[in-house]
């Protein structure tokens, strides 16, 4: 078990190695300027030049590389070209506007998805079921951002329930912030609740017709402990990597939803950090984004543990 | 008693301007800007969106009033300049404070021009011609031209890449300490949520009444919060549904939305500014004059602007670098102003020897009527026997390719009238394009050189002529912008560069 941990650990190390590299590679090799971006459009080369060599970008991409890991080594993200903090305090900040976020909409997702997903399965072929699924496969073919507008138009604009975009003014409460995530958590939840009730419906369906489900009901148990206890506990296992991948997907950044309503995240800072061409932030987000992959997985990996017995590392 | 204070109340309305009058101070707005400004330190910056942010926390020695004409701010009055242009004597108002407290000196004033010379674009622009910069006593300064330098004083007056009057001990390069003279001062930023200014107790607004961006600026709002939001239908809808109080920048198509809406309604910019492509002068087939003349003579204006804009109340098919209304209008050489005729285009060409070879026109959908009018630009040219390479990347790419002459013909962007012709980027000889020939220099020198307006604007005329005899770039036409203001906000201005003193709001 600790030599699996400590296996996982060396090809989590790889793996950032890698990332940081092929991250620092394509940044550098996409057209585009941090000091044209940042001296606006009246620049001229000259000036532009001058920038460059200030902040650095004149040398080697060699140089550049080395001067990067051993910045990387010191535990130092570096510091962003336009917002003037290091990049480690910028992706704090759009930390809770994610975090919160992701929780909000896997909540929705798996209030939705998984009595649903259980129940289809239960009742496979009822009416309840063939709705299940039609709506699964709507929902999984619109994008959240389309569902957003469609949120927003309703909600926000007709209705003014909700505010249109942004995270709270200044001096905004905990309570605030979180009203301004409800639409887009809506609008993530409901998108991602297609996939994961799907995958329950199909893990269930596959447990349902196991031999000690038929023996549990033989033995004359209520049906509501079969099926939850005894069906749902064997079945948690693709459920829990499907949650465990959104979850993924979400902390990362739903980029396009957060640009969208104006939530200051960590996709929005990507996106922003990409047409900017803020090398830093771009390096930095994408590193903290793959560690974060890597650690979910091993997470999941290690809860398999928990769940079911059998599994042995 | 009562006499007392019937004379004290009719003292206060002499001495109160009378536009403050009955403007009740209080309110936050939210203003919702096209996204995050890249700095705030205006001098490091020509971005438009910089300088509508950082205008409200410091000031340049002078600016400019309704009809663009420079006029002082910081400094008392305007400067005296010696007969041959070359001395500018400028005394500065007394006792203005900075934000952190400090008296304004000719000192402050002294470094801070330095610090605009040496690294803002615009102060690069002007340090050729300068030869010194001294304080002559405590609120007065000289500035000392090599030679005479007319659009000095409208480079002072821009408030981005600005000649700001910081404190001469925060004078860091990069920014650290945003400390300014101006009515409302940072109070917090917070990247891609907002930024914060509140009222700055100490300013003292000048006695004049408004006029433009001078006059007096009155923090009637205790606070404003400028909120990035990128997403132009976020915007839309922010306006629509009353959470934004002024919402920049909306697409011309949404103006009946807006014109229906209960919370909002439309600000016209008329006109904002011009759209052009700019020809590569330095390198590759447009450096012959007549290949430039053909794609003159191929584009039709019309077509591309109204594919560009859509509602013909949001352009104008119009040929002269300032539109009517500016003390620059003139129709010297706009004959040559494109008349859609490829069939003419192709006569020209044939005559230049086109050997086929494809145009590169460079353009971005972050402006996304940059990339309608490059679409209608390219079908025209091909219709004259143009082989057309219409190249479309995000902005920062495109602004770096542009820097390199080996690899474009032509790129598209767009500027506003500049209050002085000078600061059209094109007028620059190392402007991307690199309009750097003996033809221009013979038009724009003396221009450059002449003090006297009157004199300055007939010789404008020949910039212009010149212009369009050497076509570096194709002015495609003029258009308006269109922003929302709350229907609770009062007394906004419709600018390129909206600003928020003197602005009230019933909403306390």
């Amino acid at each position: 078990m600790i030599r699996y941990i400590l296996q996982r650990l060396a090809g989590m190390i790889v793996v950032m190695f890698l990332v940081v590299t092929i991250v620092f590679v394509i940044v550098r090799v996409t057209p585009g300027d941090p000091a044209a971006v940042m001296l606006g459009p009246d620049a001229t080369a000259q000036d532009i030049a001058d920038l460059r060599s200030r902040l650095g970008l004149d040398r080697t991409l060699v140089v550049q590389y080395l001067f990067y890991i051993g910045q990387l080594l010191k535990g130092d993200l570096g510091q962003s070209i336009f917002l003037n903090i290091p990049v480690g305090t910028a992706l704090l900040q759009r930390a809770e506007p994610t975090f919160f976020l992701t929780i909000f909409s896997l909540l929705i997702a798996s209030a939705i998805a998984l009595p649903i997903g259980i129940y289809a399965a239960y009742r496979r072929g009822s009416l309840i079921d063939q709705a299940a699924t039609t709506l699964a496969m709507l929902a999984a073919s619109i994008p959240s951002f389309w569902l957003g507008l469609i949120l927003m138009q309703f909600f926000a604009v007709r209705l003014n329930l909700f505010p249109v975009s942004g995270y709270g003014g200044p001096g905004s409460s905990f309570g605030e912030r979180m009203y301004h995530l409800m639409l887009p958590a809506v609008a993530l939840g409901l998108v991602s609740s297609a996939l994961i009730l799907r995958f329950t419906r199909a893990s269930m369906l596959d447990v349902l017709g196991d031999d000690y489900i038929r023996t549990a009901r033989a033995k004359g148990m209520v049906e509501r402990k079969v099926v939850l206890k005894h069906a749902l506990k064997n079945a948690l296992i693709p459920i829990l990597t499907v949650l465990g991948l959104t979850a993924a997907v979400l902390v990362s950044g739903a980029v396009v939803t957060e640009t969208v309503f104006g939530l200051p995240g960590i996709g929005n800072l990507v996106v922003s950090a990409v047409l900017r061409r803020d090398y830093p932030v771009i390096q930095g987000a994408l590193l903290v984004i793959a560690a974060l992959y890597v650690l979910i997985n091993f997470a999941i990996d290690m809860l398999y543990l928990l769940v079911d017995p059998r599994v042995r590392y | 008693m009562r006499k007392k204070l019937a004379f004290l109340m009719a003292t206060a309305l002499i001495v109160a301007p009378s536009w403050a009058i009955g403007q009740e101070k209080g309110g936050v707005i939210d203003v919702a800007t096209i996204g995050e400004p890249p700095t705030l330190d205006p001098m490091a910056s020509t971005a438009d969106l910089v300088g509508i942010v950082t205008q409200h926390m410091f000031e340049t020695l002078f600016t400019f009033d309704d009809e663009w004409k420079v006029i002082p701010l910081l400094a008392e009055t305007m400067p005296s300049i010696s007969d041959d242009g070359k001395t500018y004597d400028i005394t500065l108002r007394q006792e203005i404070k900075f934000h952190d407290g400090s008296t304004m000196t000719s000192a402050d004033a002294v470094a801070s021009i330095q610090r605009w010379m040496s690294i803002a674009s615009r102060g690069k622009q002007a340090a050729p011609y300068i030869a010194t910069v001294e304080a002559t006593g405590d609120t007065s300064l000289r500035i000392t031209l090599k030679t005479a330098y007319a659009p000095l004083l409208s480079l002072l007056a821009f408030n981005n890449s600005a000649a700001i009057i910081l404190p001469k001990g925060n004078l860091a390069d990069p920014l650290t300490e945003i400390i300014g003279t101006g009515p409302y001062m940072l109070k917090e930023r917070k990247a891609d949520q907002y930024i914060q200014l509140v009222r700055f107790d100490g300013y003292t607004p000048r006695s004049e009444e408004p006029d433009g961006f001078g006059g007096a600026r009155e923090a009637i709002l205790d606070e404003i919060r400028f909120v990035p939001v990128p997403d132009a239908n976020t915007r839309l809808q922010g306006a629509i549904s009353g959470q934004f109080d002024y919402t920049d920048s909306i697409a011309p198509e949404n103006f009946d939305q807006l014109k229906a809406s209960t919370e909002s309604q439309p600000v016209v910019l008329k006109p904002f500014g011009a759209p052009v492509f700019v020809m590569n002068m330095k390198e590759g087939m447009m450096t012959g004059k007549a290949l430039r003349h053909a794609v003159q003579v191929a584009l039709n204006p019309e077509d591309m602007l109204l594919a560009a804009f859509g509602n013909p109340e949001f352009f104008a098919v119009d040929g002269a670098l300032y539109p009517e209304g500016y003390v620059w209008h003139t129709k010297e050489g706009i004959e040559r102003y494109g008349s859609g005729d490829p069939e003419a285009a192709g006569e020209l060409m044939q005559e230049a020897g086109y050997d086929g070879k494809p145009v590169r026109i460079l353009t971005s959908r972050q402006y996304e009527f940059h990339y309608k009018m490059a679409q209608v630009a390219a079908e025209y040219l091909k219709a004259a026997g143009f082989q057309v390479d219409l190249q479309v990347f995000d902005w920062a790419t495109l602004t770096q390719r542009r820097a390199d002459p080996a690899q474009w013909d032509i790129f598209i962007t767009h500027g506003p009238f500049p209050a002085d012709p000078a600061l059209n980027g094109w007028m620059s000889d190392s402007y991307p394009g690199w309009w750097d020939n003996d033809a221009k220099h013979a038009a724009v020198e003396p221009f450059l050189a002449e003090p006297d307006l009157q004199k300055r604007i007939e010789l404008f005329g020949m910039v212009q002529k010149t212009f369009y005899e050497e076509a570096p770039v194709f002015k495609v036409g003029d258009f308006n912008a269109l922003s929302a203001e709350a229907k609770t906000l009062h007394n906004v201005k419709a600018s390129p560069w909206p600003y928020f003193w003197n602005v009230s709001t019933d909403k306390k």
